[in-house]
């Protein structure tokens, strides 16, 4: 029962992770150098990656394998995420060099934060237990609220730490709430079976109904408040209420990171947990998903239209694009583990990592576009199109992705993700999903207009970009065009992962 | 072939925006790439087979494979003269753009970028490549009429994208329902396969498919009462826009309805036939008699376009008749209205906007003896008028008589009622020459100069396929013969099911 | 009469709403953290009843029990710090006066 060798590399990456933001944090106390704190951190990331990688080579050679008594799970699934979040990691530290200016003298503790977060956020994707969920699960949240929280000379900041550490709290004692009604139905915390034999939650209800008061209604609440408690870190109408305000006060780095990796993880698991978990049940957990898809995604996309702060519409755009991807966990929880094939969950997957690079593009751009001023009103961004060339094309190209319009990622996931519905029977969330799609051209090609067609009020000088964030933006502007046109690589990938679910 | 038609203009759009020169070095690029390119659309056109396969040129390749999507071009005969028009008339809309000043490398970038996705839509066989063209080409819209436009700018190309947008969400589900209704392995977005598929049984009532198409593309041809988007658009688009719209987008839509409604869903349309045969009438004459009361050039050519757009609706309604007479006429006209009318109102807009670039006014009261001024570009408005009110030997003649006796056996009184319409064309027409070309010459417009040599190249582009195909309609109609036989055959096909399911 | 698991069930449901009531009705910040602290102590009462009377024969709900706890710790320390500031910036703690932003 001990801890081998061998659970300590399969934990590598996040180890890794874990350490390189120690050493980040204590570079501090050596060096304020800025430059320093980067490179430390991004061979933190490398390792990451290298690790993540070999094991990756060791799932396809030897097949999934446990770690720890059976509490985490390496497969292609979770190191599918891992690779998003350590991605995106990488590029939110990149681009934030020159923005991590302003956290003076506390930069290293910024970037170390964001590493122990991302550490997090790995092991939820590889959490086999409910415990474990929950524990990284705060683990990535914690250094958030102090993220948000970041800036002290101003009150939004705190507003939005105070908020997203509130709600989160809530959300959590929600989700817990909910583990332990499945505790109590099945006996068990275990998500993923493992070398143990342990019996899971699927195999412990497949087994019949429960010895305990209220039987199969406790599966149903303890259902019903985990989806609560995941419906605050997914942005899920009717619990986003916390995003917009968030991603307005946070600094633009933390809203960046925390709409695509946290969100990606988020999931990620529960995609696992309610395939592998409770996949089995008879509950048509498909309907309830695709209703709060369509909420979700209506919402989002309606208020949107009436927002006048870039991030805080971006905010709303974060929850209507979380409507997007639940279409997808309908279409996988339609099916019943049985018959699915893994191309709800590919396409899952696959628009996670479109998402997080148009998200990442629209916030890089939106980091150098106010970096001087600090305006984030959508009327500041006029004439950018002269005055920031590329932050302005970064933000268009990101913007019409997240529209759909083609040749972009985000047309292509949305087909993916629409294709799985259809597959699945949900022809009228299809309807949904591609309608919104138009009520979000709206507002996004209103933001290009105003770029593009509109003179500056009054300071027309140029926006210059430093080179971190101008590499950044490159970077995400040609993920979302190559992966627009050359789709099957990138879904090869997500189908490989989403089998190691499945099998 | 065809990807060197496509993707010609969309080279040609780089090198516009690239090549950093005097504004005349741009313009010379533009017309080199669009003169190529009819060289290869006529060549094209004279290689093509009328007696050969019925898909000629076609290139496959795979692109997404894990979706069966494929990089699959082609053309048959309806196909063939749509590309040979947008060949055409891309080249009357450079011409016509010669004195645009304001961002000459942007714009023609845009407008080459216009003609190339409008290529593609006629060219791609392949349900994705075809919706990814549909919408790529909205983006090239949006900004052409944004930036270049006048008038209420914003709100038209606002309107113009958010109804087509919304019209091609519909499509997008129809195309999915369409890949899912069939077994894993038989599934595809192969045009020239589904065309022979049994497209009766569908995962949803095939009547929902087909009114998802509808929709998309009544949007676009349009129909009453989604064509509220076109005036606007129109008025307030620059000149080559309007060419451009007018002449080849709103064929997409009436490309879309001969190649898919009538096509792959023969018995829907028979049994939509009747409402088609009303909105024909009503498209007909509610244009005519709101372009009566115009008061803007612009605006009444836009109406004079609705108007003639219904002569298509009506072609399409011919299926109604039943097999036993159905022989394709009225449909053959119903795509030579397509062509002739991309011709003609392409002609009448080339005019309209030389008479405002002299006259920076496009109000018919203000107007009055211009012939006087600008004798030839009376000329070119007498050439267009008398062919839209289908005056023989011109194009105009053939398409509109074509339909009528066409559609007459099915729908007598509608065919009548359309042809008042003509009648009514005959009026607005030669009392808007009257009002504007003729009367005495007036003072003010005294120091107006008449067409340059571009100006004529401009309208020469477009009168000479006006009577070519007048005089010797054969050219046109053998290869839309060519193209609409398959699609008769597919009714008698559907007939004898039926016949056989009877007995 | 002998308790039963049904019992701490109701108990722990109703110190959960009363939790959830305190959270949507206090103002101040403090006072929210403390009924957040409620409802994890409901869950608490729940796991470790659920492990004591079903037979499940593993004592997992005890110690989930004890994680629970803390990372509770945890993340009212954090909360605290993040409060502190609060109070230095506005100088009181009341969430309806902390939003600025809306829309």
């Amino acid at each position: 029962m001990g801890i081998t060798a061998r659970d300590l590399f399969l934990i590598a990456p996040e180890l890794a992770l874990t350490v390189g933001a120690t050493v980040v944090v204590l570079s501090g106390l050596v060096s304020r150098q800025r430059q320093l704190t980067l490179v430390l951190a991004l061979l933190g990331l490398a390792v990451t990656f290298a690790f993540a990688i070999a094991l990756w080579d060791n799932v396809h050679a030897n097949g999934a394998q446990s770690a720890f008594n059976d509490s985490l799970i390496v497969d292609k699934f979770a190191l599918y995420i891992k690779f998003l979040v350590a991605g995106t990691a990488a590029l939110v530290l990149i681009a934030s060099s020159e923005y991590a200016e302003r956290f003076r003298p506390y930069g290293s503790e910024f970037t170390g934060l964001v590493l122990f977060s991302a550490a997090g956020l790995m092991l939820l994707a590889a959490a086999a237990d409910l415990i474990t969920i929950y524990v990284s699960l705060e683990l990535a949240t914690l250094p958030v609220v102090a993220l948000a929280a970041f800036v002290r000379t101003r009150i939004a900041p705190i507003e939005a730490g105070v908020k997203y550490l509130l709600l989160s709290a809530v959300s959590s004692a929600f989700l817990l709430y909910g583990f332990a009604f499945l505790y109590g139905a099945s006996g068990t915390m275990q998500v993923v079976g493992g070398s143990s034999g342990a019996p899971t939650i699927a195999q412990a209800l497949g087994e019949g109904s429960p010895d305990v008061p209220f039987g199969g209604l406790a599966i149903m609440a303890g259902a019903i408040l985990a989806t609560a408690g995941f419906g605050f870190k997914l942005s899920m109408v009717p619990f986003q209420m916390w995003t917009p305000d968030v991603y307005e006060g946070a600094p633009t780095p933390v809203g960046a990171f925390l709409a695509t990796a946290s969100k990606a993880a988020a999931f990620a698991v529960v995609l696992r947990l309610f395939y592998e978990a409770l996949g089995g049940s008879s509950a048509d957990w498909s309907t309830l998903f695709a209703a709060l898809a369509a909420i979700t995604m209506t919402i989002g996309n309606l208020v949107a239209i009436v927002q006048s702060n870039v991030k805080r519409l971006l905010g709303y755009s974060a929850i209507a694009h979380a409507g997007y991807l639940l279409i997808g966990v309908a279409a996988v929880t339609a099916h019943g583990q049985e018959t699915q094939d893994a191309a709800g969950i590919s396409s899952v997957l696959f628009y996670l990592a479109g998402y997080a690079a148009m998200t990442l593009a629209a916030f890089f751009a939106v980091i150098v576009l106010t970096q001087r001023s600090g305006d984030e009103r959508i009327e500041a961004m006029a004439g950018m199109g002269k005055r920031a060339p590329l932050a302005a094309l970064a933000l268009a190209v990101a913007l019409l992705g997240l529209t759909g319009i083609p040749p972009t990622v985000g047309f292509m996931g949305k087909l993916f993700l629409f294709n799985a519905a259809v597959n699945s029977g949900l022809v009228w969330l299809a309807v949904v999903g591609a309608v919104n799609s138009v009520v979000s051209a709206y507002y996004y090609v209103g933001i290009i207009r105003t770029m593009y067609l509109r003179e500056p009020a009054g300071d027309a000088s140029p926006v210059a970009a430093a080179f971190s964030g101008r590499l950044t933006l490159w970077i995400t502007v040609a993920a979302i065009l190559v992966l627009g046109f050359w789709p099957g690589g990138l879904l090869e990938v997500a189908r490989t992962a989403a089998s190691g679910l499945v099998s | 072939m065809l990807t060197a038609i496509t993707f010609v203009p969309m080279i040609g759009a780089a090198l516009a925006l690239a090549v950093r020169g005097s504004a005349r070095t741009t313009r010379l690029i533009a017309l080199t790439t669009v003169l190529a390119e009819l060289g290869l659309t006529i060549s094209m056109y004279v290689i093509f087979n009328a007696q050969g396969d019925t898909y000629q040129f076609v290139q496959r390749a795979p692109w997404v494979s894990a979706f069966g999507i494929e990089f699959l071009m082609g053309v048959d005969g309806l196909s063939a003269p749509l590309v040979l028009l947008n060949g055409i008339l891309g080249v009357a809309a450079v011409l016509v753009s010669w004195r645009v000043e304001t961002r000459v490398r942007e714009y023609f970038m845009w407008l080459l970028l216009l003609q190339g996705a409008v290529m593609g839509v006629f060219a791609s066989l392949d349900m994705i490549l075809f919706f990814i063209f549909w919408e790529l080409e909205l983006v090239p819209m949006f900004f052409l009429i944004s930036i270049w436009g006048t008038g209420r700018k914003d709100y038209s190309a606002m309107k113009f994208l958010l109804f087509t947008f919304l019209g091609s969400a519909f499509m997008f589900a129809a195309i999915l329902a369409l890949y899912f209704s069939f077994p894993a392995g038989e599934r595809t977005f192969d045009m020239t396969a589904l065309i022979h598929k049994d497209l009766t049984n569908l995962i949803v009532p095939s009547s929902l498919v087909f009114s998802g198409f509808l929709v998309a593309f009544a949007v676009k041809l349009p129909i009453v009462p989604l064509h509220t988007w076109l005036p606007d658009a129109h008025t307030d688009a620059p000149t080559a826009v309007s060419v451009m719209l007018a002449g080849v987008l709103l064929k997409m839509g009436g490309y879309g309805l001969l190649r898919i409604n009538a096509g792959m869903f023969p018995d829907e349309l028979a049994a939509a036939a009747p409402l088609l045969a009303v909105l024909a009438v009503v498209n007909v004459l509610y244009g005519a008699f709101i372009v009566m009361r115009q008061t803007d050039l612009k605006r009444l050519v836009a109406y004079s376009s609705v108007s003639h757009m219904g002569f298509v609706v009506l072609g399409l309604a011919s299926v109604g008749a039943g097999t036993a007479q159905l022989d394709g006429t009225g449909l053959n006209g119903a795509a030579m209205q397509l062509f002739t009318h991309g011709t003609i109102t392409g002609l009448l807009f080339v005019v309209v906007g030389l008479v405002y670039d002299r006259a920076h006014t496009r109000h018919i009261a203000d107007m009055g003896g211009l012939s006087g001024r600008m004798p030839l570009i009376a000329v070119g408005f007498m050439i267009a008028g008398l062919a839209s009110l289908g005056l023989p030997t011109t194009s105009g003649f053939v398409a509109e008589i074509m339909v009528f006796l066409g559609t007459f056996p099915a729908y007598g009184l509608a065919t009548a009622l359309s042809a008042f319409g003509v009648v009514l064309a005959a009026g607005y027409i030669l009392w808007t020459a009257q009002r504007t070309m003729f009367g005495p010459p007036l003072e003010r417009w005294a120091h107006l100069e008449d067409a340059t040599r571009v100006d004529v190249a401009a309208m020469g582009v477009l009168i000479v396929p006006i009577f070519v195909f007048g005089v010797y309609p054969a050219l046109l109609t053998d290869v839309f013969d060519a193209g609409i036989a398959p699609i008769i055959a597919s009714f008698a096909e559907g007939a004898s099911l039926v016949a056989g399911q009877g007995g | 009469m002998t308790l039963q698991l049904l019992h701490f069930q109701i108990l722990s449901a109703a110190i959960f709403c009363i939790g959830l009531y305190g959270v949507l009705a206090r103002r101040s910040a403090v006072l929210v953290l403390m009924s957040i602290e409620l409802m994890l102590n409901a869950v608490n009462l729940q796991l470790v009843a659920f492990g004591a009377y079903s037979g499940f024969g593993t004592s997992t709900g005890q110690v989930i029990a004890v994680f629970v706890i803390t990372i509770a710790a945890a993340e009212v320390g954090l909360a605290l710090a993040i409060v502190m500031r609060l109070f230095r910036s506005r100088g009181g703690v009341n969430l309806d006066e902390i939003d600025v932003m809306r829309g």
